[in-house]
């Protein structure tokens, strides 16, 4: 980077910022224009005339902030614009730099939000037509005192109320929400979208059957409940109950097949 | 509502009781009762409340009620029935009813759908007879006289 200050002779001594700005500014443009520098050092002009004027591209962001864009995009957009001021800067026209640079970086950040800030294309003239309505029911709303309706838009924006109809209905696509988007940027709130919609909680309904069902168990002769018990919570087999219980395979598997229909009977005659 | 000459309201007024086509200014709206269908009602219905000079907040209003009724009677519609929507126009008012074909319905006046429907409307009804499971309910435009300030901002 070529720093002007480092020069011996930069006659800087005393100048306040805006005016350092521009001397310095003037400088580079000096040595960019300069047809005998070579191309590094030209190079090297245009690096540091970019550098020297990015909080200008900052300003020029921040007025578009909580538009619905992350104002980083804007600053990165707006550098474009910057770029672009620097190569077509004609130093000899005898304007500041910055008031030449202003309206092309502004000129980029609206281009972008034209280009990109609708999630799904709609035509120009709609895009258009949404921005119209959206200032016109600002305004009507402060001078009525009441929300307009789409025949006095229409007549404020003068076109018809279909087209207000459909500019109404194309302000949905400006916007889409993902599933998976984070509903905030904290970290201790829900993940995204698709982990605050809600799904059966099966548990839930495995509550209701446990407490319907505690009471017929409970009349169950000790036998039974023992057999259940050994099948569905220590996961014998019916041979294995078979053995601890002394009775035979196939008797367990009378006991079980009784219990179990007579369990859910009960549990369907009770709805 | 603001009363404007006939010809500066031209062909955007919809007709209204007096005119000739006013006693009969009904709309009704067919469609399979299935979710994907469910923003063409709610887009149809706002633009005919828009022609009934209901403000632009009535309006979205008036898209959250019907998005509602639609969420409640889908739920009991029968498999592969129709949904039937009639919206009765008068000026500043309408009266919607959305309907399906719906064996043994039950309606469910706890549920968050119907909360928000009834907040939302000027008078809202649930039918479930003959077989079919009806929500009817009345969007009134807040520049109407007969607005209910208690359902929004009047006029």
């Amino acid at each position: 980077m070529v720093d002007p200050g480092q020069d011996e002779d930069t006659g800087e001594q005393g100048l306040t910022g805006i005016e350092l700005t521009r001397h310095r500014s003037g400088r580079f443009f000096g040595v960019l224009h300069d047809a005998d520098a070579g191309t590094a050092t030209r190079e090297q002009a245009r690096d540091s005339l970019v550098t020297l004027h990015l909080p200008l591209v900052e300003h020029c962001a921040r007025r578009f902030r909580n538009r619905g864009e992350p104002y980083e995009d804007l600053v990165q957009v707006g550098t474009i614009g910057l770029i672009k001021a620097v190569d077509r800067f004609d130093s000899e026209r005898g304007v500041e730099f910055s008031t030449y640079a202003t309206p092309t970086i502004i000129g980029e950040i609206k281009r972008h939000f034209r280009d990109k800030g609708w999630a799904i294309r709609v035509p120009r003239r709609l895009q258009e037509l949404r921005m119209q309505i959206g200032s016109a029911t600002a305004e009507l709303t402060q001078s009525l005192g009441r929300s307009p309706t789409p025949r006095e838009l229409a007549e404020r924006i003068g076109c018809t109320v279909e087209e207000i109809v459909e500019g109404m209905e194309s302000s949905n696509a400006y916007s889409t929400l993902s599933l998976d988007a984070s509903s905030d940027d904290s970290d201790d709130g829900p993940g995204s979208m698709l982990d605050v919609i809600g799904v059966d909680d099966e548990g839930l309904a495995n509550v209701e059957i446990r407490e319907s069902i505690k009471p017929l168990l409970d009349q169950l002769d000790p036998r039974e409940k023992r057999i259940l018990l050994l099948r569905f919570f220590k996961n014998m087999t019916q041979s294995q109950i078979a053995e601890e219980i002394g009775v035979s395979q196939m008797h367990v598997s009378r006991l079980l097949n009784r219990t179990l229909t007579q369990l859910r009977t009960s549990l369907e005659a009770e709805d | 509502m603001t009363a404007l000459p006939e010809d500066a309201a031209g062909s955007e007024q919809l007709p209204g009781p007096g005119s000739p086509a006013g006693d009969r200014a009904q709309v009704e709206v067919r469609l399979p009762a299935e979710g994907a269908y469910a923003a063409v009602l709610r887009t149809t219905t706002a633009a005919l409340a828009a022609r009934l000079d209901f403000t632009i907040d009535d309006i979205e209003d008036l898209r959250m009620a019907v998005a509602e009724a639609n969420a409640m009677v889908l739920e009991q519609a029968d498999p592969g029935s129709d949904l039937v929507c009639t919206c009765h126009l008068a000026p500043g008012r309408m009266v919607l009813s959305v309907s399906v074909a719906s064996a043994g319905a039950v309606p469910d006046l706890q549920s968050f759908a119907w909360q928000v429907l009834t907040t939302l409307a000027a008078d809202a009804d649930i039918d479930t007879s003959g077989g079919r499971y009806t929500v009817t309910m009345t969007m009134t435009s807040s520049l109407s006289p007969a607005h209910d300030p208690a359902t929004g901002a009047g006029a």
